[in-house]
């Protein structure tokens, strides 16, 4: 037993922050003030993604074969974490959970467009998994693929397709058997370029980021891109979940929100006389910020760790989604009333502290306990899995 | 980093289960509760036997040498089966201590009978108000051949049974840690009884002459070894809150599973399943932070912020756990015929004993502002 990073792992990490400084340029932080860029897309994320593929930081989990450098699952999340600490937009859905999975399961010309694309910075994959009556319950999907010839032609709509403004295909999950006896059973996975005839979005915007409805209207496709087996679609969406948490609860992110309210708040008069950070209250609220933070740094570290042995316990998995989710939001609003009215001036206003960071974290922190799997299924996993308890109803 | 435990510690821990499981059957603790009894003796002879009581001890002094983290999962065992046995006062607070602070000729006297299960030595690291034994109210005088000490410690497991009670009180050039005969002139011990149910004192010192031959440490290195105690016995109790948190859920997810009302088992209502599963999360947040901070002393790294978090999980979720557990029951948990009672009063015990969460995320808090103001300048 030895919690703490190797010497090794410790230089990983400084590697890469000090790296991702070079990423974050001038222009780039420019650039992500336009609410549109926010989570990437503009010019410059383009050319400091692409640089990243040059620079070799593009895949380092993948297996040698795809030219990546197959890190371990704990130097993966070095990585991760250093990337989402430093707030470059890396499409880590695009890089870690969707092109593994195309790579071990699409067609080699498919293969070498798409992987090959995403290995040098310049392709960007969005998910189509949600539709308006399929969140929770994904498998109840209805946007439609049938065979036609050499080709499929779809049909549906799908909601919650973030990135697909800019992305460069969407990862569609699509009903090829609407017989199939178990519903999850007749999915099948496609990959569709955004620039084909059929495809349409519109934007959606939501408290927090935007985010699109895309539409597919006879949209005709190629076999080639379809992904696994027809109607074998379901393991290829779940089996990637996990991986997905992963980048979504890092520690570095919400770490560098609480230091930086710790150093605001050390510099900051009180109206009585002394430091804000003296009164009793913000300690009492930074202190429960680090106790928590404490948590989710070590649920990461287990979680790549026990990744690393074999595949994840279930009920560790929706541990960490449940308390990271539900921490995240609680850490949002204990650092927030540390400011207290500041704590409302928006990003680019006068006297926005840290930048509005967290006033905008908060708004997109909203969909944390139920994006990626509600956290009462997660419940419901841990009450079966962990504790051995009879099914809910 | 690596989360596994070694071969060795493992069977250790399998061992502690063994023969925690064969002792703590509800007849058993029933029986030593109506005698009035907090102390199994049988138990702690066995424990002895199979080398479980030296898990901190150094081999020359008649123990296995396994380490401080192997001892915290010994109590993890106790905690899981509520077995009445003194592991934190006597292993962790005095022998952890002694082990690294006592002088050769100390560690020789006393460590080899603690291992053995003949002799016990316990600490008292509390006084009113103050959990604190780096900054005792007790006083000392330095006399001919040794300190005179008076003031008064609290809530002392085994006072009256133990050889020695390790102590600290405050002289005019810092603190000494004494070992105190329970027996010598000066000493009152008034009983105390305490949320367990168990019988504890409180140790009045009236100039009470403590030989140099007694004296584990003065100034720096006195400060240091109750430092070391503090940590540690904060990380015991932690680790202690683990099996017994861990132990209540379970029975309450089989409870539940078990427990039928309105033609189904409760736990097919998602308001109870999730209740639990919520002891569940809290049970493995606990568990991270305390193998964390053992881990930390294990290898004599700085552990403090991690044991103050560890002690802040563990009063809160032996609260939430305790409380879910009960909740859960209905009047069954209430009934001292069921086993689930003990665990709530230990958990009460375990959450007041040495710093309560809102104590130290007060404590926390104003370490976060001196770490803060000293960078800002």
């Amino acid at each position: 037993m030895n919690i703490e990073l190797t010497a090794q792992q410790k230089a990983l990490q400084l590697e890469v922050r000090e790296y991702m400084k070079t990423v974050m340029t001038p222009e780039l932080l420019e650039e992500i003030k336009i609410p549109e860029f926010k989570e990437g897309g503009g010019p410059e994320f383009r050319k400091q993604y692409a640089r990243m593929g040059t620079d070799g930081w593009i895949g380092l989990s993948w297996s040698k074969e795809l030219g990546g450098k197959e890190l371990s699952h704990i130097e993966q999340y070095i990585f991760t974490d250093e990337v989402v600490r430093s707030g470059f937009a890396y499409p880590f859905l695009t890089t870690e959970s969707t092109t593994p999975v195309i790579a071990a399961n699409a067609s080699a010309e498919v293969c070498e467009e798409v992987v090959g694309g995403v290995k040098q910075g310049k392709v960007v994959i969005a998910i189509g998994y949600s539709e308006p009556n399929a969140g929770t319950d994904l498998a109840s999907l209805t946007t439609k693929a049938e065979r036609d010839g050499d080709d499929w032609i779809i049909n549906g709509q799908k909601m919650w397709t973030s990135l697909a403004n800019f992305a460069d295909y969407v990862w569609l999950a699509a009903r090829t058997d609407p017989d199939a006896t178990k519903k999850h059973k007749g999915l099948t996975m496609f990959l569709v370029p955004t620039n084909i005839e059929g495809f349409s979005l519109t934007p959606v915007n939501t408290l927090g980021v935007r985010t699109n409805a895309t539409y597919y209207s006879d949209v005709r496709i190629p076999d080639k891109y379809r992904v696994g087996d027809v109607n074998a679609g379901w393991k290829l969406i779940t089996g990637q979940l996990n991986i997905e948490r992963l980048s979504l609860f890092t520690h570095g992110q919400v770490d560098s929100l609480y230091q930086g309210v710790c150093e605001w708040a050390a510099q900051t008069a009180a109206p009585k006389g002394g430091k804000l950070i003296e009164q009793p209250w913000v300690q009492h609220n930074l202190a429960t910020v680090k106790s928590g933070l404490e948590v989710v740094k070590l649920i990461c570290w287990k979680q790549v760790w026990a990744m690393d042995q074999g595949p994840l316990n279930m009920a560790d998995a929706s541990v960490a989604k449940v308390y990271s989710s539900e921490f995240f939001v609680e850490l949002y609003r204990l650092l927030l009333e540390v400011m207290g009215q500041a704590g409302t001036i928006a990003t680019n206003s006068p006297g926005a502290v840290l930048r509005g960071k967290i006033e905008f974290r908060w708004r997109v922190g909203a969909v944390l306990t139920f994006g990626g799997g509600a956290n009462e299924v997660q419940r419901d996993i841990i009450a079966m899995a962990g504790l051995w308890m009879p099914r809910t109803r | 980093m690596n989360f596994t435990i070694s071969e060795e510690q493992q069977s250790a821990q399998q061992l502690a289960q063994q023969i925690l499981g064969d002792f703590t059957d509800v007849d058993k603790l029933k029986a030593l509760e109506q005698r009035q009894e907090s102390f199994d003796n049988g138990l702690w002879q066995a424990l002895a036997k199979a080398g479980l009581l030296g898990l901190d001890i150094a081999e020359d002094q008649g123990g296995t040498g396994l380490g401080f983290y192997s001892l915290t999962t010994l109590c993890e065992e106790v905690g899981r089966t509520v077995a009445p046995v003194p592991v934190i006062p006597v292993l962790v607070s005095a022998a952890g201590t002694l082990r690294r602070f006592a002088s050769d000729t100390q560690k020789d006297q006393w460590l080899p009978g603690i291992a053995s299960g003949a002799t016990l030595i316990t600490a008292a690291l509390e006084e009113y108000n103050n959990d604190d034994p780096t900054a005792p109210s007790c006083s000392a005088q330095k006399m001919e051949g040794g300190y005179s000490i008076s003031g008064t410690k609290i809530c002392v497991s085994q006072a009256s049974s133990a050889a020695r009670i390790l102590l600290s009180a405050q002289t005019e050039e810092g603190i000494v840690v004494a070992l105190v005969d329970p027996h010598a002139s000066g000493v009152t011990l008034n009983a105390q009884i305490v949320t367990t149910g168990e019988t504890r004192h409180e140790l009045v010192m009236t100039k009470v002459q403590v030989p140099t031959q007694d004296i584990v440490a003065i100034g720096s290195e006195a400060l240091a070894a109750m430092d070391w105690a503090h940590l540690a016995t904060r990380t015991a109790l932690a680790a202690m809150a683990v099996g017994l948190c861990d132990k209540m859920m379970r029975i309450t997810g089989q409870y539940t599973s078990e427990r039928e009302q309105f033609g189904r088992p409760i736990a097919t209502f998602q308001a109870v399943s999730h209740r639990v599963a919520d002891c569940y999360i809290d049970v493995e947040c606990l568990r991270l932070v305390t193998q964390q901070a053992a881990s930390l002393i294990n290898e004599s790294h700085p552990a403090k912020d991690a044991v103050h978090i560890a002690k802040i999980w563990c009063g809160n979720v032996t609260h939430r756990v305790s409380q879910a557990s009960q909740h859960c029951h209905g009047g069954t948990g209430v009934d001292r015929d069921y086993p689930l009672f003990r665990y709530c009063q230990w958990a009460r015990q375990i959450e007041l004993t040495s710093g309560s969460s809102a104590q130290l995320t007060g404590e926390l808090g104003q370490a976060i502002c001196a770490e803060y103001l000293s960078k800002a300048g």
